[in-house]
């Protein structure tokens, strides 16, 4: 792409971060950087609801202060953007989406998960990227409310995907028996996400 | 017109406008000309192939192959500390464009007219006063200009002349931090009754241009809609977050 | 800071849009194809980072065009705009 160099030119921050946790392509990244592809949603908590439905026998909806009452959940670790920027050592709270699941009932044939979001956004992932432990609807970041601008008042976490996959302004989960691209993946960006297999565009 | 794609211009010339921002004069060899108020976008290549893109506004008026660039370093960025603290004299640079025909004046256009600056955001007003004097218009003009400082003011001492020329230009500042003794602008974040005082009336129909920070230039537009101006007759040019004049 | 401070015009895909399309495309108009609007894409509403563009509608907020960006790809998803027109004289020079 391109064989100019520009002399003296240097990524921002090229070093800081254990080399081992960063996946292929990616460099360490103090900040948090935003990454918004539309309005921030402004949600009234008293009007959000957080909602799984779908293939599942108990479909349920929680509100602010339901969802809050749930057994608390906090990952710490490391978060990687399809961008390059990985955020290592960061942490969140909120619930394990495996209690979400629980309280549902997933019917046998439910394979795919849709999330949707305040504001429109989708992306979709096969069910067991989001059991075992992996996932989180989190309104926490670091010890504080989720900022609006990072996905406040809550946002799905999938760390061991890029992260777009974790939808900011999380509306709820949908249960299907097909997978459904979202919003990047029927744009190019590749259906799965891993990063440690750099799944960054559609076939990668 | 213009060139797709990109292509490399050479440094000619760094000068420092204020503490923080510099102008950048490139020669671009095959350059065709551009409108004032269109954009480049300049794109760094590290040794690693890691790239980097930004926009910025042409400053110059049109002038053969010369395209000067204004830029503004930011605390936190990426291309601009590059750009206004390592570039060189003799550097090339990686650009594409003229583009941005849709934020554009020329005295054909006629007025008259408004421009809104804020920071950083009258760069591209600039290529328009520079071409409205150079193309000898005598269309009226209006400019507002918010800094934070007097000495974050760029190109204080030309807009100075300019508006001195009596060919229809004032130029009202306004510093938002602090002011020196005896200063007489005004003082305060542009409003609604700034923007009666300085503008023109709706019924003159002015065009408007509006360019800086993203949230004044949505404060601006909003008012002089509010204020009976035809938005149609408004063009804006956000430049996202370059922190608050 | 938060997204209102990111927000930009259409102008702030000028560059890119020119190379991907041959046109001046901030000069070029289309219609809206939810709400029927007609404007120049520079005045659309442009939320822009790493992995791409989404341009809306001035009007209804609609998504008029989606970019996502690869490394030497582009994808274009153009289903919001019902049509646009590219004026002769707004292309670009090869």
């Amino acid at each position: 792409m391109g064989g100019f160099v520009s002399r003296g030119f240097k990524r921002r921050r090229a070093d800081g971060g254990d080399a081992k946790r960063l996946p292929p392509g990616q460099y360490a990244e103090p900040g948090f950087p935003v990454l918004t592809a539309g309005p921030t949603p402004r949600v009234d908590l008293k009007e959000w609801r957080l909602k799984v439905e779908g293939l599942v026998a108990k479909p349920r909806e929680w509100t602010w202060e339901e969802v809050q009452a749930l057994p608390r959940s906090v990952f710490e670790g490391d978060i990687h953007c399809v961008t390059r920027w990985s955020k290592l050592g960061t942490s969140f709270a909120g619930v394990s989406v495996d209690t979400l699941l629980e309280a549902v009932e997933p019917r046998p044939e439910a394979s795919h998960v849709v999330a949707f979001c305040y504001g429109g956004y989708t992306t979709n992932l096969p069910l067991e990227d989001l059991t075992g432990g992996k996932a989180w609807v989190v309104w926490e970041h670091e010890g504080q409310p989720l900022p609006a601008e990072h996905g406040g008042p809550a946002r799905l976490l999938v760390p061991h995907l890029y992260f777009w996959k974790s939808a900011k302004w999380l509306s709820g989960l949908r249960l299907l028996d097909h997978d459904a691209p979202g919003f990047w993946e029927s744009l190019g960006y590749h259906n799965h996400g891993d990063p440690w297999r750099e799944e960054r565009y559609w076939g990668d | 017109m213009g060139r797709l794609s990109w292509r490399l211009g050479k440094v000619a010339e760094i000068r420092q406008e204020t503490p923080r921002t510099v102008t950048i004069a490139l020669d671009v060899p095959g350059w065709e000309g551009h409108h004032p108020g269109q954009h480049v976008d300049v794109r760094l290549t590290a040794e690693d192939g890691y790239q980097a893109e930004r926009a910025y506004s042409i400053a110059s008026a049109p002038a053969g192959e010369r395209v000067e660039l204004t830029v503004e370093r930011l605390e936190d960025g990426e291309v601009s500390p590059y750009l206004a603290g390592e570039l060189r004299k003799g550097d090339q640079l990686e650009l594409r464009g003229p583009v941005g025909g849709y934020f554009v004046w020329e005295p054909d256009r006629g007025g008259p007219l408004l421009l809104v600056a804020g920071g950083s955001g009258v760069v591209p007003l600039m290529a328009m006063l520079r071409w409205r004097a150079t193309s000898g218009s005598q269309v009226p003009a209006r400019l507002l200009y918010s800094s934070r400082t007097l000495e974050d003011v760029i190109y204080h001492e030309e807009l100075d002349r300019l508006a001195a020329a009596g060919d229809g230009l004032t130029v009202a500042h306004v510093l938002t931090r602090a002011q020196p003794p005896g200063w007489t602008g005004y003082a305060r974040r542009i409003d609604a009754v700034m923007l009666e005082e300085v503008g023109w009336r709706p019924g003159e129909r002015p065009l408007a241009y509006v360019c800086g920070p993203t949230r004044l230039v949505e404060v601006v537009a909003g008012h002089l809609v509010a204020l009976g101006h035809d938005p149609t007759r408004v063009r804006t040019e956000r430049f996202g977050p370059t922190g608050v004049p | 800071m938060d997204e209102t401070d990111l927000r930009l015009d259409g102008n702030a895909l000028a560059g890119m849009l020119a190379d991907l399309l041959g046109f001046e495309m901030t000069v070029e108009r289309g219609g809206c194809a939810g709400c029927g609007a007609v404007n120049q894409l520079g005045a659309l509403l442009v939320y822009a980072h790493g992995m791409g563009a989404v341009a809306c509608c001035p009007s209804c907020g609609q998504h008029l065009l989606r970019i996502a960006r690869g490394e030497g790809r582009w994808w274009l998803d153009l289903r919001g705009l019902a049509w646009l027109q590219l004026d002769e004289q707004a292309r670009m020079a090869g």
